[in-house]
């Protein structure tokens, strides 16, 4: 493994690994599952552990896409490490971020209590609702694109069925495949290449 | 191609279509100076500064006879600190709703933006801007007021003040509904019983303890530091003195029904006044600068000091005396104030065809101002707006205008 350029703590794909405890705003990709979590501990001897970590995704139970967010403790060996990746978000990025935010009470945005499937590109049990919050702001949707994760602050599904998202992080890989985070304040998204849309819910955060 | 010129003439006609460049001779708080001081006083400047930079809380007497430049030497030292919240304000103005009328000042120096930042530092530090699992914020809003009250009222004196102040700052953060209407507050708006109680608080801040309590809160949590300057602070001891029996005026209402024969309601509001500066003293990183006229109202403000707690002596400092100009500084000041007047005006030929002449006057003419006002600058500005009137306006060669002033 070989040292990562500033933020990224692990690259299983780019044989990247910064050993050490890191704390702030971390996201972790797992298959098709994302982890967020406040902390993290790389080591070479003990492998990767996040203690009290958010993972949201969806689960198949009975040939049904369902989407989940749980708060869990993450261990996983040196030699048997399932992350794709693992990277902290700058401080500054994270400022950015936390001033783009509108209010938990804001008017006119819907704050879902439980986390609930907007969207899934499945073809057998796809999920679908874009058409249904056509003009709504939902706040703290997850959503999964082809080779990216965005974290955003509210998504609005515009006239075309395609989700807007604002205030957004995204975390991505480049042409090269190079690990690469950015804020954008807006950013419109063809739905042909979102895999999956998670709206968190309020209540199961403060769980 | 212009082969000759009178530039002479030419300035002189200038002169007499904009008029004379002396004629602000009376120097505000409200009208901004950009003509910077004069030679002999950059080091009394300087040791201002030094006292400023090196002290948190003090009271700095600036001693000075009328028209010695106490209100121009304030626009210089905010020219100096400009990375200081420096406001100004006058006794001769403000004596009713003091500390509202500081806070306004405060909040017209600093600007809206600090004081969103102010809160929002203040709320992020009470855990409203947390994030859980390093992202998502989860702030309940009653939460963070309880953070606020157990940690933080505590060292405020005024418990109904500072729970308006907590409760105003943690909406204007976290109450999206109430937050415009909280802001107006914040800004020292007048806001009516109805709205107060719609927001949930008590008074405006046109309150005594309100607006004292709110400035504490804005100047000892923010980032730059903080001066305070009063100007004509003698007011305080002039209106101690008691009416002599000449001044005593006829009155229907025996005023002694209220405040006893010895006492005038002036004194009353005097001594409150100086309760009120005295206590301007405790919050913490607000430097005080006071203007007087003479070293005998320094005494009496020693006294007063004194009979109020000797202890007090302590902040106030060895007062900074502001001398009339010396005769070196006249033409300084002549010369920048001409160059600022033209360079205003856009004849910028004047610092080539003019640098080192006096013109339209002359050195002799220099000489004749400084020894009949004796360097007083008042004085030196409302002579050569006279002498710059005649120039202009009288059809009178302009060598018999100078030999009167010779």
């Amino acid at each position: 493994m070989t040292n990562s350029p500033n933020f990224i703590l692990y690259d299983s794909l780019r044989n990247i690994q910064t050993n050490g405890k890191f704390t702030g705003a971390i996201i972790s990709k797992w298959q098709d599952k994302i982890i967020f979590s406040d902390n993290i501990f790389v080591s070479e001897l003990e492998g990767i552990s996040i203690s009290e970590g958010l993972m949201v995704g969806f689960e198949k139970i009975e040939k049904k896409f369902t989407p989940f967010s749980r708060t869990n403790n993450f261990k996983w060996n040196s030699n048997e490490i399932p992350l794709e990746y693992s990277v902290l978000i700058p401080e500054n990025t994270m400022e950015q971020y936390d001033q783009g935010q509108f209010s938990n009470d804001f008017p006119f945005t819907l704050n879902l209590l439980h986390t609930a499937g907007l969207y899934i590109n499945d073809l057998k049990c796809g999920i679908n609702h874009l058409d249904f919050f056509k003009g709504e702001i939902l706040k703290n949707p997850i959503s999964m694109i082809r080779n990216g994760i965005i974290v955003a602050d509210r998504v609005v599904i515009d006239d075309n069925g395609d989700p807007v998202f604002y205030d957004c992080l995204i975390v991505g890989r480049d042409k090269s495949d190079e690990l690469k985070i950015s804020y954008e304040p807006i950013i419109n998204v063809d739905d042909k290449v979102v895999e999956y849309i998670i709206i968190l819910g309020i209540e199961e955060l403060k769980i | 191609m212009l082969l000759f010129e009178n530039k002479q003439q030419k300035l002189l006609n200038l002169l007499k279509f904009t008029g004379s460049p002396f004629k602000k001779f009376v120097s505000t708080g409200e009208i901004e100076e950009d003509i910077g001081l004069v030679q002999s006083r950059y080091d009394l400047l300087n040791s201002i500064v030094n006292i400023i930079e090196k002290d948190e809380n003090f009271i700095l007497p600036i001693i000075g006879d009328v028209g010695t430049g106490k209100t121009h030497l304030f626009w210089a030292l905010k020219h100096e600190l400009y990375y200081y919240n420096m406001v100004y304000i006058s006794l001769e103005k403000v004596i009713k709703k003091f500390y509202y009328y500081i806070y306004s000042e405060f909040i017209e120096n600093m600007g809206i933006e600090v004081l969103r930042s102010i809160a929002r530092r203040l709320c992020d530090n009470w855990g409203a801007l947390e994030r859980k699992f390093g992202f998502f914020h989860l702030a309940d809003i009653e939460k963070v007021r309880k953070v606020a009250f157990d940690t933080w009222a505590p060292n405020f004196e005024n418990k109904t003040a500072i729970k308006d102040i907590i409760y105003a700052l943690t909406a204007h953060q976290l109450d999206p509904y109430k937050k415009i209407e909280v802001e107006r507050w914040l800004l020292g708006e007048i806001i009516d019983i109805r709205e107060l109680s719609r927001l949930n608080l008590s008074h405006d801040l046109r309150g005594r303890n309100h607006s004292y309590t709110m400035m504490k809160v804005l100047v000892e949590n923010s980032i730059v530091n903080s001066v305070l300057f009063i100007d004509d602070f003698e007011k305080i001891i002039s209106m101690m003195k008691p009416i002599t029996i000449e001044e005593e005026k006829e009155e229907v209402f025996d005023r002694s029904w209220l405040y006893g024969s010895r006492e005038s309601p002036e004194k009353r509001t005097a001594e409150k006044l100086l309760d009120k500066v005295l206590n301007l003293n405790k919050i913490k990183g607000l430097r005080i600068i006071i203007t007087l006229k003479s070293k005998d109202y320094y005494k009496k403000i020693q006294d007063q000091f004194e009979n109020k707690n000797s202890g007090l002596l302590n902040v106030l400092r060895e007062p900074i005396i502001l001398t009339n100009f010396v005769e070196k500084d006249l033409a300084t000041f002549y010369k920048k104030n001409l160059e600022f007047f033209f360079g205003n005006i856009n004849y910028f030929d004047y610092f080539k065809d003019f640098s080192d002449s006096y013109y339209p006057i002359d050195e002799n003419v220099l000489k004749y101002i400084y020894n009949y006002t004796k360097g007083n600058p008042r004085e030196i500005i409302k002579l050569l707006n006279k002498i710059f009137n005649e120039i202009i306006l009288s059809n009178q060669d302009l060598n018999e205008i100078l030999k009167r002033y010779q």
